[in-house]
C-alpha cells in the first residue's frame, strides 16, 4: 500500500493517542511489509535457538534455547503486553513460515464448526503447563528446541489444511495467553471514527482489498473474523495490521485506552459474541489466572512436600499421576469451589436473578488482572534476575564456533539483585489485585446499581484469597528440581 | 443468541498476491538454513580424546543443604597414581537458566586430593562443572550433578 495515496483524516484533539500517528512508527506500521520485517529477526532467532538447543550445551544456563525461551522471551512478552499491546503476535515468526508455506500449499478446508471456540486451545494451554512441569522444559535445551520445532510443525499442519488464521484463533496456546493478557494493554487496534465506517461500502478491513476485475485479494482483511466497526477490545486480535493496510480510508489506528476497560463491559463483540455467554472464554481466563499460581507453585519448596505426601498416601512413585492430581485441584476443584461459592453468595445477597454458572462466567473476567499480575511477577523475576545472562551465553555460543570475537564468556554476569526484583514483583501483584477489584466492582455496579457492594464483596473475597496466595507464593523459598519425586 | 455465534461467520477466501514472499523470503530462508547448518557442523567438530583421568568426588555435609559446603576431589591416572599439580576451577550452576553461578578454585590438600568451598544459594538441583588443567597443560571438563539440595 502506498500511504500517500490514502486520504489522511485530521485527528481531533478529543481522539485518544494513536501510535499510527507517531512519526516513523506510523510509517513503519503502514508499510505493507512491516510484519515480515518484524518477524524475520524472530524467525532467525528461533532457528538459532533450535540449533543451539539440539546441538549446543546440555546445561540450561549455558544454552540459548533455554535462556532465551524461559528467561528473556517470557519476560519481554509480558512487559510488552503490559506497556503496549499484543505486539508479539504481530512479530510472530511462526506466521512468517506459514505465509511462506501457503505460497506452496493453499489451504482448502474451513475450521470444523464444533472446534470454533477456545476449548481446544484451553486444553493445549493446560497441556503446555503440564508438560513444562513433567518434563522440566526449563532445564532441557533439547526439549525446548523440540517444543519450538513442534510449534512450527503445528502451525504448518493446521494452517496448511485450514483457511484463515485458524491456528491463531483456535489452537495457539501462546496466542490465547496474549489475547487474555492484552485486555490489560494500554493500546488497541481500533477504528478512529465510526462515521467513516458507516459510510464505507467495501468493508475491506474484513473482506480484504480486491482488484476490481479479477476480484483477487491484493491486501488481506482480518483473518480472525474481527470486523473493525464492531470490534471491542483486544480479544483475538493479533495486531497483524491487515485491517490497517486494507482500510481504504486510513481509519484504523492503534489507539490508547484504559487498560482492563474491555473487561467491565459486555457488548456484542465482532468475532467473539458476548463475554458473559462464552463459557470457553471463561475457562481460558480461569486457566490463565489459576495457572499463574500453579506455574509459580511448581518452583517453590512446598510443592515437593505436597508431592511426597500425595505419593505416600496413594502409594504412587511416578510423577505424572501426582502432577495430574495437583493440576486437577488447582485448575478445576479450586476454581469451581471459589467461583461457585462467590456466585451463590452474590445471587443470594445481591438478589441477582441469574443462574450460578452465568454469574460465575460473567465475574470470572474480573480475575484477569490478578492472573496477569502473577504472570508478570513470576516471569519478571526470572527475566530481571537473569537479565544479563544472555551476554555470556551468546559469547559462549560464538566461542564454540571457534571464533570468540565477542570475547570469553563472562559467566559472572547475571542480573538485578533478587531483593530489588522482589519489590517489582510485589508491585505487579498489588497492581493486579487493584485491577481485579476495580473490574469486579464495575461488573457489580452494572448488575446491582442500588447495592453494588453486595454483588462486589463475594468477588472481592475471591480476589483477596487469590492475592494472598500469590503473596505467600512469592515469599516461599525457590526450589528447582528436575525430578519432583526424588525425595 | 449464543456468545459464540458470531465466530461462525464465513470469511471470504482471500488469495493474496505478495511479491515479498515470492522473492525475498525464499532466499532469506535459504541463507538462514545454510547458517544453521554451518553452526551445527561447527558445534559437532571432532575433539581430541582426553587423557584417562579418574575424578572421584565427595561433598559434605551430606545431605546437601542450602549454604556452605565442601567438595573434595581425588584425581588419579590410569594406573591409580594420584595426579598432582593440577589446576581445578569449579563452577556451580542451577538447572534453571538465569540463577547466580558460583565460582571457586580447588586447592591441593595432599597428593592428588583437592578441596574447594562451595556455596549453594538455593534449594533444588545443582550442577558442578570442573574445569581441570593437568600439569601437562591438557584440559578436561567434568560435570557432577547434585540432586535435591535441601532448604534449611
Amino acid at each position: 500500500m502506498n500511504p500517500s495515496s490514502i486520504p489522511v483524516l485530521d485527528t481531533p484533539d478529543s481522539l485518544p493517542f494513536d501510535l499510527m500517528r507517531v512519526p516513523g512508527l506510523g510509517h513503519l506500521f503502514r508499510w505493507r511489509y512491516a510484519r515480515p520485517l518484524l518477524q524475520a529477526p524472530l524467525l532467525g532467532l528461533s532457528l538459532v535457538m533450535i540449533v543451539h538447543g539440539l546441538f549446543g550445551p546440555t546445561l540450561a544456563p549455558k544454552n540459548l534455547a533455554t535462556t532465551l525461551s524461559w528467561l528473556h522471551f517470557r519476560g519481554v512478552l509480558v512487559l510488552v503486553l503490559l506497556c503496549a499491546g499484543n505486539f508479539f503476535c504481530l512479530a510472530c515468526p511462526f506466521m512468517l513460515v506459514r505465509q511462506w508455506a501457503r505460497r506452496l500449499f493453499a489451504p482448502r478446508f474451513t475450521w470444523p464448526r464444533p472446534l470454533r471456540n477456545k476449548w481446544l486451545s484451553v486444553g493445549l494451554f493446560v497441556l503446555i503447563l503440564f508438560t513444562y512441569e513433567l518434563f522440566d522444559l526449563w532445564s532441557s535445551p533439547w526439549w525446548t528446541a523440540w517444543l519450538i520445532v513442534g510449534y512450527f510443525l503445528s502451525v504448518l499442519v493446521v494452517d496448511g489444511f485450514f483457511k484463515h488464521a485458524s491456528f491463531c484463533k483456535f489452537v495457539c496456546p501462546i496466542g490465547q495467553f496474549n489475547f487474555v493478557a492484552s485486555a490489560l494493554s494500554p493500546f488497541e487496534v481500533k477504528v478512529r471514527e465510526q462515521d467513516v465506517c458507516t459510510r464505507c461500502h467495501t468493508k475491506d478491513c474484513i473482506r480484504g482489498r480486491r482488484e476490481p476485475i479479477s476480484d483477487l485479494v491484493t491486501i488481506r482483511g482480518c483473518e480472525l473474523a474481527l470486523f473493525q466497526p464492531s470490534k471491542v477490545g483486544n480479544m483475538d486480535c493479533t495486531f497483524c495490521l491487515d485491517c490497517v493496510h486494507a482500510c481504504p480510508h486510513d481509519n484504523i489506528g492503534i489507539l490508547s485506552r484504559l487498560p482492563a476497560s474491555e473487561l467491565m463491559v459486555d457488548p456484542l463483540r465482532s468475532g467473539i459474541g458476548y463475554f458473559s455467554r462464552r463459557k470457553d472464554l471463561a475457562a481460558l481466563v480461569i486457566v490463565f489466572t489459576f495457572g499463574a499460581l500453579l506455574n509459580a507453585f511448581g518452583m517453590v519448596s512446598p510443592v515437593y512436600a505436597v508431592e511426597a505426601w500425595l505419593g505416600r498416601m496413594l502409594h504412587v512413585s511416578h510423577e505424572a499421576p501426582i502432577l495430574g492430581l495437583i493440576f486437577t485441584f488447582f485448575l478445576i476443584v479450586e476454581p469451581v469451589l471459589l467461583l461457585g461459592v462467590a456466585a451463590w453468595w452474590t445471587r443470594l445477597w445481591a438478589r441477582i436473578p441469574r443462574a450460578l454458572l452465568p454469574l460465575a462466567v460473567r465475574y470470572s473476567y474480573g480475575l484477569v488482572p490478578l492472573g496477569f499480575g502473577m504472570w508478570l511477577a513470576h516471569y519478571c523475576f526470572h527475566f530481571l534476575t537473569g537479565l544479563y545472562t544472555l551476554i555470556p551465553v551468546t559469547q559462549n555460543a560464538i566461542a564454540s564456533l571457534g571464533r570468540p570475537f565477542l570475547g570469553e564468556p563472562r559467566w559472572t554476569l547475571t542480573g538485578l539483585p533478587a531483593n530489588v526484583v522482589q519489590v517489582v514483583e510485589i508491585g505487579f501483584l498489588v497492581l493486579g489485585f487493584a485491577g481485579s477489584l476495580v473490574v469486579t466492582y464495575g461488573l457489580a455496579e452494572d448488575d446491582s446499581p442500588d447495592k453494588p457492594l453486595r454483588a462486589f464483596l463475594p468477588w472481592a473475597a475471591v480476589c483477596l484469597v487469590l492475592w494472598s496466595a500469590s503473596l505467600w507464593l512469592m515469599f516461599q523459598p525457590m526450589e528447582m528440581r528436575v525430578m519432583l519425586m526424588s525425595g | 443468541m449464543s456468545g459464540a455465534a458470531t465466530i461462525r461467520q464465513r470469511l471470504p477466501d482471500q488469495k493474496v498476491s505478495d511479491p515479498f514472499l515470492k522473492r525475498g523470503l525464499t532466499g532469506w530462508l535459504a541463507t538462514v538454513i545454510c547458517a544453521a547448518t554451518l553452526l551445527q557442523a561447527s558445534c559437532s567438530r571432532p575433539v581430541a580424546s582426553p587423557t584417562l583421568v579418574t575424578i572421584e568426588h565427595e561433598i559434605s555435609p551430606e545431605p546437601t543443604r542450602v549454604g556452605s559446603a565442601t567438595i573434595v576431589l581425588k584425581l588419579s591416572d590410569a594406573t591409580g597414581k594420584p595426579v598432582t599439580g593440577a589446576h581445578i576451577a569449579i563452577e556451580t550452576d542451577m538447572s534453571h537458566a538465569g540463577m547466580n553461578p558460583g565460582f571457586a578454585e580447588a586447592k591441593e590438600a595432599e597428593a592428588g586430593r583437592y578441596k574447594a568451598p562451595l556455596e549453594f544459594q538455593m534449594a533444588g538441583d545443582w550442577v558442578i562443572l570442573l574445569h581441570v588443567t593437568l600439569p601437562g597443560g591438557e584440559k578436561l571438563e567434568r560435570q557432577i550433578d547434585v540432586r535435591g539440595v535441601r532448604p534449611n
